[in-house]
């Protein structure tokens, strides 16, 4: 159960990017956070695992106020915390392997990580996972030699490697083609589904927020607009929708679900 | 991010003239760019205007220097299209010029306030090609001496591509026969010395007198004039020498100075060669001694010698001394770039640093220094490799070590500029992503940071030891050791084959280095 309590971040340039947020996020849960650009859902996956320092509220994650943690305490608590983002985030010019094997730096001894030394359990751990994701044959190109999807894969495998119970997934799929999005988010939901890993995620596909999520978080302009089950998605109403998205939001999906390929919000 | 707001960008307005078309061609008549400028084409008018006074200074400057000493107006204008015709052509353009821009004056003012009005290039262009033959006068191009002097030149051209003749020496052996001669004739005059194997001189007779150069009075005309009285007639028979071989006829006078015989009449060097005994035979006549200095024995008898030289190559051919110094020079001209590069790359890794925006803008403070050390090394860039090794040579003196004082310096302003760009152009994703995995300071620059830097950081490091090579040539041109200063003293004193080998070997070493370090650099970016 992670908890979301009275989260405000303000920038330094005076942005007010999250605004009294409060929710809470059951384990085992595939929340998906839907907004517009700027509505903060960046911000918000980032105050959770303190990329971004939040400047008021709590986050409460398996009893611990990870607000204020600091140091090795942070370190730790982030090492239980996966994270893939929109742009992959790899090191690109690094092999997949070595991308892969980041993932367990929190867990590592500092000097022999610095000469990319890795425990031969990391190693093989590696290995399966990125068996699990389908790209082994990959391990020794560069990360930039890999399409987007694999990179992303790549990304998630990174994650894995952190042993999480909590994954955060920022547009994870921002930068594919609708195809390799529903690919990457089976693997997601796989993760949530066989090792009942709670994930937050942020998404922009209205048929992938239907699709996947198991609840729904709304917000808009760092305010918490919309709270819903995966059932109260598949039923919401246009005005629901722009009350979201703003009205000059335009939804060109079909409404109904099944088939439906496009289902992409232009904004 | 924020959505953006739709900035709107409104056309310009087209304003109006503020003069008649008839009233801009005038004032540009008078002012070169007013009639533009008033016709709401400010910058046109400023830019019309800056070219015109310009372009009449130069002329001023260009005429009076094409006839000096004239006065007038008219008189300098004159000689100057007398002595050079392309001063016709530049004032010819000139004048075009300056029509057309009142030309153009009243086009501008014209189309002014119309949309869609495009407005005319061509005073630009002529204005342009002013500038242009100016430059041709200021340069002095003249490609007709090109040509024709390019004929000339070609048998010094020819030293300098082809130059392989001094690359390699044979070792040479001098075989000296000799006979001594005394003046003047005493009891005892010298006797020949004949040898069983040894070549040697037999002379007849084997004393008598120099030729005496010298001023005297002539006895019919009272007048001080030059008189030469011929010295003894010697018959000189060789033996034992090389046959076939050209043999020089040498003297040591009274005082040991050696010096070549010559024919007094046909001023040439006295050549013989023996026949296939070895035997020679010949007559010359006893030459003046060279300086006032006579040296004499204790019984006032001066001695000379007389010797017959034979230079014979033995041996097979070895690399010529000027082949083995350009050798050596450019080991020490390839170091040279090599250290500099090495202290640049240690010394600029640190400012590079503090170069970088993205890690200096914390506060106020760190900014200054960023402002500070990029103005610094802006100014150390600017300044040439050869001026700083001049400057390294007043404190450390001529040597390599001031090309490498001079090129360190200029490699850490431009490797400082370098890395720190790439330093600002790391993509800050993967340090998220490294410092979400809970990695610490040193795991995040180590994972995040370093991979991101390391191959721009090695394809500059290469890309400045090739330039560094290369101005590492040029730098002992002003005493910074290397190559370059024998080059310019072979140059200077005519050794143009010389030259050439090492202009060839420097070409030869820079295009291997420049592959060399293109395909490193392939393999790591």
């Amino acid at each position: 159960m992670i908890e979301i309590r009275n989260l405000t971040k303000i920038y330094e340039d005076g942005t007010l990017a999250l605004d009294n947020v409060s929710f809470s996020v059951p384990d085992g849960e595939f929340l998906i956070v839907i907004g517009l650009s700027g509505s903060g859902k960046s911000t918000l996956l980032r105050c959770i695992n303190r990329l971004i320092d939040p400047t008021e509220g709590e986050i409460i994650w398996n009893g611990v106020d990870l607000a204020k943690l600091e140091g090795d305490d942070l370190r730790r608590a982030r090492r239980k915390i996966g994270m893939v983002f929109q742009h992959f985030n790899l090191v690109e010019r690094s092999t997949v392997m070595i991308n892969t094997l980041s993932g367990r730096l929190g867990y590592s001894q500092t000097w022999p990580a610095l000469l990319h030394r890795f425990s031969k359990q990391d190693k093989e751990k590696a290995w399966r996972t990125l068996e699990r994701m389908g790209i082994e044959d990959q391990a020794h190109k560069l990360a930039r030699e890999l399409s987007g999807g694999q990179q992303q894969r790549v990304g998630i495998s990174r994650a894995l490697m952190q042993d999480p119970e909590l994954m955060l997934a920022d547009e994870p799929v921002a930068s594919l083609d609708p195809v390799l999005a529903h690919s990457i988010l089976q693997h997601l939901e796989d993760l949530n589904q066989e090792d009942e890993l709670t994930i937050i995620c942020s998404l922009h596909y209205l048929d992938l927020v239907q699709r996947y999520a198991t609840s729904v978080i709304g917000l808009r302009e760092g305010k918490l607009v919309y709270q819903g089950t995966k059932k109260d998605i598949q039923m919401m109403t246009d005005e629901e929708f722009k009350n979201i998205y703003g009205e000059e939001a335009v939804r060109i999906s079909d409404t109904s679900l099944e088939g439906s390929v496009g289902g992409v919000l232009e904004l | 991010m924020k959505a953006k707001k739709q900035k709107t960008y409104q056309e310009k307005p087209n304003l109006p003239s503020l003069v008649s078309p008839w009233l801009a061609a005038v004032l540009s008549a008078v002012i070169p760019g007013l009639g533009q400028a008033l016709a709401r084409a400010i910058k046109r008018g400023i830019i019309i205007f800056a070219s015109v006074v310009s372009l009449v200074g130069l002329l001023i400057w260009r005429f009076q220097g094409a006839a000096p000493r004239d006065t007038g107006v008219i008189d300098i204008v004159l000689k100057a299209f007398k002595l050079q015709s392309i001063f016709i052509v530049i004032a010819l353009f000139f004048a075009l010029m300056y029509i057309w821009n009142i030309i153009d004056a009243y086009q501008v003012a014209k189309a002014a306030g119309k949309p869609e009005s495009r407005k005319p290039f061509l005073v630009f262009f002529l204005i342009i090609m002013v500038f242009f033959l100016i430059g041709w006068q200021i340069g002095r191009i003249d490609l007709y001496g090109f040509v024709t002097q390019f004929d000339d030149s070609f048998p010094i051209l020819s030293q300098i591509l082809w130059p392989w003749e001094k690359a390699i020496t044979y070792p040479t052996e001098e075989i000296i026969g000799i006979a001594k001669l005394e003046s003047p004739c005493t009891d005892s005059p010298p006797q020949p010395e004949p040898k069983d194997d040894k070549p040697y001189l037999v002379v007849e007779p084997t004393c008598g007198f120099p030729t005496i150069d010298e001023v005297g009075k002539n006895e019919e005309t009272g007048d001080w004039e030059r008189v030469i009285t011929q010295g003894t007639e010697i018959h000189v028979e060789g033996f034992n020498f090389d046959p076939g071989k050209e043999i020089e006829i040498w003297w040591r006078d009274s005082a040991g100075r050696p010096y070549v015989h010559r024919d007094l009449e046909t001023g040439t060097n006295l050549k013989v060669i023996p026949d296939e005994d070895g035997y020679f035979e010949t007559d010359l006549i006893w030459p003046f001694q060279i300086g006032d200095t006579v040296r004499t024995n204790v019984e006032g008898v001066a001695e000379w010698e007389l010797q017959g030289k034979q230079i014979s190559k033995v041996g097979a051919w070895e690399f010529s001394e000027e082949l083995e110094l350009v050798l050596i020079l450019l080991i020490e001209t390839i170091f040279i770039g090599m250290m500099a590069t090495f202290f640049g790359v240690i010394l600029s890794v640190p400012v590079s640093f503090l170069a970088a925006r993205n890690l200096m803008n914390a506060n106020a403070f760190m900014l200054g220094i960023y402002y500070a050390i990029r103005f610094i090394l802006n100014v150390i860039r600017s300044i040439e490799p050869l001026i700083w090794a001049i400057m390294a040579i007043i404190i450390v003196g001529l040597g390599p070590f001031a090309g490498i004082l001079a090129l360190t310096v200029h490699s850490i302003a431009a490797l400082g500029k370098l890395y720190s760009e790439a330093i600002e152009s790391i993509d800050p994703g993967p340090i998220e992503a490294v410092q979400a995995t809970g990695a610490n300071w040193f795991q995040i620059v180590m994972y995040g940071v370093v991979p991101q830097i390391i191959p721009p950081f090695v394809s500059f490091t290469i890309y400045r030891w090739d330039i560094n090579i290369r101005m590492s040539t040029i730098i002992g041109i002003v005493g910074g050791g290397g190559i370059g200063y024998i080059l310019v003293q072979w140059i200077r004193t005519w050794k143009y084959q010389e030259a050439g080998i090492a202009v060839w070997l420097i070409a030869v070493t820079v295009a291997i280095l420049d592959y060399v370090s293109a395909e490193i650099r392939e393999r790591f970016v």
